[in-house]
């Protein structure tokens, strides 16, 4: 078996090209240039300055010392910080992370909060001056977590926008009569996105004229966020990011941040740069909360599951009440009748969780993927076949048919290639010298989702052609698939054609987020291609005859801005140019899902129990893959992310402080290169005429199932269920 | 090559000129000869302007004057222009400011530019041939996809090469040790892996 | 990060001369000698150090202190000599596994290009109360101030040499396989030059946390001496972390045995990731001497090594995974084949 698999797979059945990324020049030269290499004119350097306490009140700065440095520009705090205006939680229709203005008062509602931004002429002078400033704080013992004293219980239905908890049949009554039980609890930690880019911002003014430099999932959004919380027009702001040194969900949503900045700038007349430190990341943005799982699983004799509960608690904020409620993607999960669900926040002293990665399908598909395995073991089921005896292609919630769904087709692929006939069902019973050795799997799924767009895409008669939209590239390889679009539109080579995205100036896109951008920016950039190609009587020729064409239309390039929405999926393109995300009516959406198989080796040592995994194997079914090059990393690095969130990721939360601990990049652990070896992706074939450009999106799907496939195989391993993640030493080690 | 003067001239700028910097480069000898200066007197001499100093990077000579404070990286990017290292972590733990000194891989961030003087530094801006023709290393993370947001590339790359260099590529597993300080968080580390077994034959005929 | 003084030592005795200030313990000296620059510029960044001058001690590596000496009767390992050359030193890795073990299973490759051996013994503790200087308690920054760690988030902390004033883990590797090897410590001072026992130079941290090492304000350290014998060869570093590189240990164990057939002639055991300082195990040494190896005596030594252990909430587990990593670096050692 090779020790690596090949980077390049060759592209099969209604797949596009495995073209290289257009934009892979500038990446290995350090050409490109992410939101800080922008240079600007004489910044001053900004250094935030964060609340060491969760809970309570300001009483008091001491400046003297900060004040007195020289090169100190100006310091603000809630006493003097510029005023902005509150652009609104973003669930509830607003633009940002937070309702809070962490600089509009003397509280403090969780530790990390910015309470004040030193200003220098240099970025060493504004660090030494924020670490001299002394607060004095009237301090009140915090609310940390799901258990804490103070923390506050509610229905995410009563709190949040439009969730309704699923339910379906009867489940009391399925479950009293359920001639199998399984009935667990699990949980899921805190974790940080940690992209390796920081959260910088760089804010220049030019008059009236705003330009942004930050990293962005969502410009528009940013653009329309800045403009009214500074009370200024959003035609005056402009954006510009064309790449995210990783995001993960945490570059989303605009945070307080920015207009901070961005004011500061104005008030200053000068260029202003930050780069928070690597540790104010973790409560500049958002996080992904803790969450704890109750699941009731019946089956009958033959193992066909007849009943499922799923209670999920979700940690929020004071301020906002935020939910992933992933019940949505276990209630219809599987042949299930009977459902019974109840999602729950809990209000605490922290900041307001966001979107990370597979927001919603992460802790609860592994609280439903290890309940399956428990139930197939109790069943005498291997869990493959468990899932396959249990598949279903309607939700059992709504009857619903889904548009496509190879679930069972994954499994067969993905467990072939992986060998799992070589696995000994017997729980201890495979080993490799000092090692125990356990195989586990797990179902992953990710929703098809798409969001309105625009796009605007221009033809040149030497065959050139530029496509301009404001989606986003955050490493998923969308640069260059808007490429392969329009080359594949107008059948010449993608070297011929320029992409630029990231940048308000050009069309709105939709947010890189829920996997969308292929579908939703695909589909306008096609739209668009389309009219260029209309305006040739829908025949474009190509070479020599093209310049042709041109001379015949008399025009010197031809150009076409198109707008896409799909009535399914809703939202409407005048809300997407107000920055919104989404949303805004359309009829009701199809049901559609991609869906994996996942199976992972676990290594455990035998003595220390430290957790290794030699080998992952993926197969996933999601529609079109555009490019087989890209799709594979993106599940690669799904696949990885599920195996770090496994073993590693854990923010640590001081319970008595409610303050996080590891809030580094050597303690907060991610993998290492060392950590990785084999990790094979398996591409499966699959058409679905119903979700747009055919292609459901594949950034969330790989990182899903991963969790729950390293649990159970852990299980396998040493016969140690451990339904707390992440799993490690200490846990195994009792 | 530049020589003599900052490049990155859309930042640069009057150098603090609000403040006084206490701050000195002294050589302390063993013997101090008479007439030499002491320390304070360094100190206080110096405290207006901070320190001049001399950088070769990527084989062209770099004079500015800078607070002692300030990192190697972020004078590569906030005085140079040169921004292909990269700002992490700050703190020595993810790799992305790995530029090389001397030939070693060395995190730029934890290196004072005053400590810098006087060795090779070597960023990913100077890589590739004149002509623009890629290093070997950085056509095969092109081949591989070794990258997917390409943040953690430029450190990845130094990093790569210093590998092959140092003989540390001789199987994945050497491969995969060695790279182990450079985080990506995307994940690419298979494919880069791929990526280094693929140039260091091709860098050993070179 | 304080302004600070940049100076260059010509030679080690100007470094000396330059960093033999007042102070009451060296870590908070106002003069600090810089090698490598890692651990102190990463805390000097976070304002936990605060020297306002720093003496680049880099040049003295053109002389012995920058060499790696081999002799029939011991290893001498120059204090500016770089943690990733030692580490692949043929002669180090051969004779004194546990010393390259040690050296290589530590920190990324950049670091160890970057960390001299004399400040690695030396890096200061990963504590966060102690790193983060938001933290109002912390006896090792603040003297007197109290310890977060103990009521706080401990996972990571020490179960041997705590005091009720601080539970704070010493990070390194190397020097579990110093104190393992009965090294001696070559320091230059105001006074002159002289020599103290590895296992001398860390302090308990007792009441006095902040009391890092016995060494005097301006003291260098200048090179490790390790006596040869016959149990270097046979030595092993076993590191037990949550990922496979680039971590710091949760706990590691530093053996070196001389054997007669399956009978210990003598034992060297150090332990770290669970103590507070590098931890000799000389209990565990003393049960296996001349006893025959094997799990049952290993398990004992192990269960010797850790008798003395104080576990906080949430670090308990280090007294089973520490008696884990000792039997398996025992057993590991045993079966090597030399």
């Amino acid at each position: 078996m090779a020790d690596y698999t090949a980077p390049v797979p060759v592209p099969g059945t209604n797949m596009g090209k495995a073209d290289a990324r257009i934009e892979g020049r500038a990446k290995v030269t350090g050409a490109t240039q992410y939101a800080s290499d922008f240079p600007v004119t004489n910044p001053a350097y900004a250094y935030l300055v964060t609340a060491a306490i969760a809970r309570g009140t300001i009483r008091g700065f001491d400046l003297a010392a900060a004040k007195a440095m020289p090169g100190v520009i100006e310091i603000v705090t809630h006493d003097n910080a510029p005023k902005r205006a509150d652009a609104g939680f973003f669930a509830k229709g607003g633009y940002v992370t937070t309702a809070f203005d962490p600089l509009g008062s003397n509280e403090v509602k969780f530790a990390g909060q910015i309470i004040g931004v030193v200003v220098a002429e240099t970025y060493e002078i504004a660090r030494d001056a924020a670490h001299r400033i002394v607060v004095d704080y009237a301090a009140a013992p915090p609310s940390a977590s799901l258990d804490s004293h103070g923390a506050e219980t509610v229905d995410a239905a009563a709190a949040t926008f439009g969730w309704k908890d699923k339910v379906a049949g009867d489940f009391t009554k399925a479950w009293d009569a359920a001639a199998v039980k399984v009935e667990a609890g699990y949980s899921t930690p805190a974790q940080h996105h940690n992209p390796i880019e920081l959260f910088t911002t760089t804010a220049v003014w030019h008059g009236d004229e705003l330009t942004i430099y930050e990293p962005s999932q969502f410009v528009y959004g940013l653009k329309h966020g800045v403009a009214k919380q500074l009370g200024i027009d959003p035609a005056t702001v402009t954006v510009v990011n064309p790449f995210v040194g990783g995001a993960f969900g945490s570059k989303g949503i605009m945070t307080p941040r920015t207009a901070i900045v961005a004011a500061l700038a104005k008030s200053l007349r000068r260029p202003v740069k930050l780069v928070p430190t690597r540790t104010q990341g973790f409560t500049v943005s958002t996080f992904r909360a803790e969450t704890r799982h109750q699941v009731k699983l019946g089956a009958d004799k033959a193992g066909k599951l007849t009943a499922l509960s799923h209670d999920g608690w979700e940690v929020t904020s004071r301020t906002d009440d935020y939910k992933v409620g992933g019940t949505e993607a276990t209630t219809q999960m599987y042949a299930i009748p009977n459902v019974a669900s109840k999602v729950r926040i809990v209000r605490a002293d922290r900041q307001t969780p966001g979107f990370m990665r597979s927001p919603p399908e992460v802790p609860y598909m592994f609280a439903l993927e290890c309940a399956i395995d428990e139930m197939a073991e109790k069943c005498g089921i291997d869990p493959v076949e468990f899932r396959r005896i249990n598949d279903t292609q309607v939700s059992p919630v709504s009857g619903d048919a889904f548009t496509s769904r190879h679930l069972v087709e994954c499994f067969a692929a993905a467990s072939a290639a992986f060998g799992w006939a070589r696995r000994n069902p017997k729980v201890r019973s495979m080993r490799d010298g000092d090692w125990l050795v356990g195989y586990g799997c797990a179902s992953t799924c990710y929703p098809a989702h798409s969001m309105p767009a625009t796009a605007r895409v221009r033809l040149s008669p030497d065959g050139h052609a530029r496509v301009q939209i404001a989606a986003h590239d955050v490493g998923t390889g969308a640069t260059t698939i808007m490429g392969q679009i329009v080359a594949a539109a107008f059948d010449i080579p993608l070297a011929q054609v320029t992409v630029e995205m990231g940048d308000t100036r050009l069309p709105p896109g939709p947010v890189a987020g829920g996997s969308v951008t292929t579908a939703s920016a695909g589909s306008a950039v096609q739209a668009a291609c389309d009219k260029v190609i209309a305006r040739f009587g829908n025949r474009l020729p190509t070479g020599k005859a093209l310049a042709a064409a041109f001379a015949k239309l008399n025009t010197g390039v031809v150009e076409e801005y198109a707008e896409w929405s799909s009535a399914k999926s809703g939202g409407s393109v005048a809300r997407l140019y107000q920055g919104k995300m989404g949303g805004g009516g359309g009829a009701k959406p199809i049901l559609a899902y991609a869906y994996g198989a996942e199976f992972v080796e676990v290594h455990v040592h035998a003595r220390t129990r430290e957790i290794r995994v030699p080998r992952i194997t993926g197969a996933f079914a999601a529609g079109r893959i555009m490019n087989p090059r890209t799709a594979r990393s993106q599940l690669m690095g799904g696949l990885i992310w599920g195996v770090s969130s496994a073993l590693h990721e854990a923010t640590e939360i001081d319970q008595k402080r409610a303050r996080y601990v590891n809030n580094n990049i050597a303690e907060y652990l991610v993998p290492v290169n060392a950590d990785i070896r084999s990790v094979e992706v398996i591409l499966v074939p699959e058409v679905d005429d119903q979700v747009p450009m055919g292609a459901k999106g594949l950034g969330e799907l790989g990182n899903v199932g991963t969790n729950a496939a390293v649990a159970n195989a852990v299980y396998h391993a040493t016969g140690q269920r451990i339904r707390d993640l992440p799993i490690t030493i200490d846990k195994l080690i009792v | 090559m530049i020589d003599g003067s900052e490049t990155g001239g859309l930042n640069r700028r009057a150098f603090l000129t609000t403040g006084t910097i206490v701050a000195a480069a002294v050589p302390l000898a063993a013997h101090a000869k008479p007439g030499e200066r002491k320390m304070e007197q360094a100190t206080a001499a110096m405290a207006e302007s901070g320190v001049p100093i001399t950088l070769r990077i990527n084989g062209g000579d770099h004079r500015l004057t800078i607070d002692p404070r300030t990192t190697l990286l972020d004078t590569l990017r906030e005085r140079l222009g040169l921004t292909g290292a990269k700002k992490g972590c700050d703190q020595g733990q993810c790799g992305a400011c790995t530029v090389h000194l001397d030939g070693r891989a060395t995190l730029s961030c934890l290196t004072l530019a005053v400590a810098a003087q006087g060795k090779a530094v070597t960023t990913i801006e100077g890589l590739a041939a004149v002509d623009g023709t890629l290093h070997p290393m950085q056509a095969a993370f092109v081949d591989n996809d070794a990258f997917q947001c390409g943040y953690c590339t430029p450190g990845q790359i130094m990093s790569a090469v210093a590998v092959v260099h140092d003989g540390h590529a001789t199987n994945a597993n050497q491969i995969r040790e060695a790279m182990s300080g450079n985080l990506c968080r995307c994940a690419a580390y298979p494919n880069i892996v791929a990526a280094i077994v693929q140039a260091a034959p091709q860098m050993k005929r070179g | 990060m304080r302004p600070f003084t940049y100076a260059i030592a010509a030679d080690a005795a100007a470094a000396v001369r330059a960093a033999t200030v007042p102070a009451d313990a060296h870590v908070r000296a106002p003069v600090q000698l810089m090698g490598g620059g890692t651990t102190l510029l990463d805390l000097m960044k976070l304002d936990v150090m605060r020297p306002d001058t720093v003496v680049d001690i880099t040049p003295l590596a053109t002389g012995r202190t920058g060499n790696i000496e081999v002799s029939a009767t011991e290893l001498r390992l120059g204090a500016l000599v770089r943690m990733s050359d030692a580490a692949e030193d043929a002669a180090v890795v051969r004779d004194y596994p546990v010393i390259a073990q040690s050296l290589g299973l530590a920190a990324s490759q950049q670091l160890r290009n970057m960390a001299r051996l004399g400040g690695n013994t030396l890096q200061r503790t990963r504590c966060n109360y102690f790193r983060d200087t938001s933290y109002d308690q912390c006896n090792k920054r603040n003297p007197g101030s109290g310890c977060a760690a103990i009521d706080g988030f401990n996972r990571l902390h020490a179960i041997l040499g705590t005091s009720d004033h601080c539970i704070a883990s010493y990070p390194g590797d190397f020097a579990q396989a110093l104190i393992a090897l009965d090294a001696t410590v070559e320091v230059l001072g105001h006074s002159g030059a002289r020599s103290i026992r590895f296992a001398d130079l860390h302090r308990l941290p007792g009441a006095t946390p902040h009391v890092e090492t016995s060494l005097a304000p301006g003291e260098l350290i200048t090179a490790y001496v390790v006596p040869a014998g016959p149990w270097t060869r046979r030595s092993v570093y076993t590191k037990v972390r949550d990922r496979e590189s680039y971590a710091f240990a949760l706990a590691s164990a530093a053996v070196a045995l001389d054997m007669d057939g399956i009978t210990v002639r003598s034992a060297r055991i150090a332990l770290g990731g669970v103590a507070t300082v590098p931890w000799r195990a000389r209990e565990a040494e003393a049960l296996l001497t001349g006893k025959p190896l094997d799990e049952t005596s290993a398990n004992k030594a192990a269960d010797a090594a850790f008798a003395g252990a104080k576990t906080h909430e949430h670090n308990a587990y280090k007294v089973p995974l520490g008696k884990a990593t000792l039997v398996r670096a025992l057993l590991a050692a045993q079966a090597m084949e030399l």
